[in-house]
């Protein structure tokens, strides 16, 4: 592993940079679930005994930063992929409170140069605390130069 | 045959054919409702113009098309996971193929992992991920 | 016997497939398969040992890398410790000519994989850099490659004089086996397979889109 790369792992990894609230709205997560050809009426009907948002609508929730306000790599950051962990129901209506911090730091080659992978996690919480789930962005950066 | 318990599930199952609504209309609602209204998600000359083939379906809604096939094969699964690669775009009003199939199974937690890959015309992957699904 | 030389398991960053959950989707599906190369990105897996997986199932599991360098991607067949230590396989600009030096130097063989692949694929680079010395072998067919990228690497290596071994390049289960290599003689260990490259006696063969024979 490149030097500089363990040494952001070193200073970023695994510490919350950001805390945002999360209002999950059922309009939302029942369009969220239409549109991505979900049937089941716990996913559709808000009045079903078990309305829940779709388990992936929470990779559509985006916190105030991806990245640490002071994070070195520059570049053009682009969406590689999307992880979600559910550990408990979204309910509609709740507001979560989403923690992010960035889980992974790695390289892979491209023509133009090194690109840097970001994993950035949010970890959602209920208002009593409970985790409900983790939803992680992996970013990659096309360093500039 | 719809999933109703562990027991139904068999290793190598192909999940039943699910046909993803790829029409840029459906994208470009879906876009403006996570706030992601970008020209790329909405507009296939504007996403052409930044180099793209056309207008993309945004990566989550790939991975939503991918957890409702579960859902519609196995309507009592909750998914655990889902983690997936965007490995190229998946370009609005091309016609996709979504194939799912069991590829590991653990009848004493209830789980079983499910290979997803979302395929372009050409028979090209352009997503692929795996999803842990609890079957009670 | 027919072998997928390129596949990758959770051991790398990008793989999501159990090494198990392979052999077990081989039976299953009953592919004609004899075994399978784990080939990890940017590392060489020293602690697995798959042996008792490749006698449950009657498959060959063998180990290898795919390293980077400024010419793409290359499947490294033949790893030893020494080897480890003659460059960083965790490093992202090794340098290809240096990567096949030191292979043959330790008994391992070096195969750019993918070569017809933006970015990622020697021909991408061949304009700007050049042919790179040493290369024997490439990887004419490989299960992630989309458009034309299989065909420039046979017309190249076609050109080029150069062999063509097949992969899957699978990261998850049901990828493995779309493309494979077929060798004349029976390979059950890593110094087998690393003979059979070196004798150039096995044909790259397309496994989900069936062709005609790649003359090389």
């Amino acid at each position: 592993m490149d030097q500089d790369i363990i040494d952001l792992r070193e200073k970023y990894l695994n510490q919350d940079f950001d805390t945002t609230p999360f209002e999950i709205d059922p309009k939302k997560t029942v369009e969220y679930a239409r549109l991505c050809g979900e049937t089941a009426p716990r996913f559709l009907d808000p009045a079903d005994a078990d309305f829940q948002a779709s388990p992936t609508y929470i990779a559509s929730l985006m916190g105030g930063r991806t990245m640490p306000k002071d994070f070195p790599v520059k570049g053009i950051g682009m969406d590689a992929g999307k992880g979600v962990e559910c550990l408990a129901p979204i309910r509609p209506g709740q507001t979560l409170n989403g923690k992010t911090h960035l889980h992974d730091i790695y390289t892979k080659t491209g023509r133009s140069g090194r690109m840097v992978f970001v994993v950035s996690r949010i970890e959602f919480y209920d208002n009593a605390g409970k985790h409900l789930a983790n939803s992680d962005s992996r970013i990659v950066i096309r360093e500039k130069g | 045959m719809s999933i109703e318990s562990i027991s139904d599930v068999e290793f190598g199952v192909d999940l039943p054919a699910f046909k993803p609504d790829t029409r840029l209309s459906s994208a470009s609602t879906f876009a403006k409702l996570v706030g992601w209204n970008a020209p790329r998600f909405n507009d296939h000359e504007a996403a052409k113009k930044e180099g793209l083939p056309g207008a993309m379906i945004p990566g989550i809604l790939s991975q939503g098309y991918l957890v409702a096939m579960i859902h519609n094969w196995a309507p009592v699964a909750n998914v655990k996971s889902i983690d997936t690669v965007f490995r190229a775009p998946v370009i609005a009003d091309d016609d996709h193929t979504i194939i799912g199939v069991v590829t590991d199974i653990n009848e004493d937690d209830k789980l079983v992992e499910i290979d997803l890959t979302v395929k372009n015309s050409k028979g090209e992957t352009r997503v692929f991920g795996t999803a842990m699904i609890e079957i009670p | 016997m027919l072998l997928d030389l390129h596949t990758h398991s959770i051991k790398s960053d990008d793989g999501r497939a159990k090494v198990e959950n392979y052999c077990q989707w081989i039976r299953t599906k009953n592919l004609e398969l004899d075994g399978f190369v784990l080939t990890e990105h940017r590392q060489f897996d020293n602690d697995s040992d798959y042996s008792a997986l490749a006698k449950k199932f009657g498959l060959v599991i063998l180990k290898a890398s795919e390293v980077e360098t400024e010419y793409g991607h290359v499947l490294v067949y033949g790893v030893t410790k020494a080897l480890q230590k003659e460059f960083d396989f965790a490093y992202t600009k090794n340098p290809l000519e240096m990567v096949i030096e030191a292979s043959e130097a330790h008994g391992a063989v070096a195969v750019p994989c993918h070569p017809g692949r933006p970015k990622v694929g020697m021909f991408a680079h061949t304009e700007e850099l050049g042919i790179p010395k040493g290369v024997k072998i490439i990887e004419i067919f490989n299960g992630g490659s989309r458009d034309q990228e299989d065909q420039i690497a046979i017309d190249n290596a076609i050109k080029l004089g150069y062999k063509g071994i097949g992969g899957s390049d699978s990261h998850i289960v049901s990828h493995v086996a779309h493309c494979a290599t077929r060798f004349t003689q029976d390979i059950a260990t890593i110094d087998d397979l690393v003979a059979a490259l070196q004798t150039g006696e096995f044909e790259a063969v397309h496994i989900t889109k069936p062709h005609a024979p790649i003359q090389l």
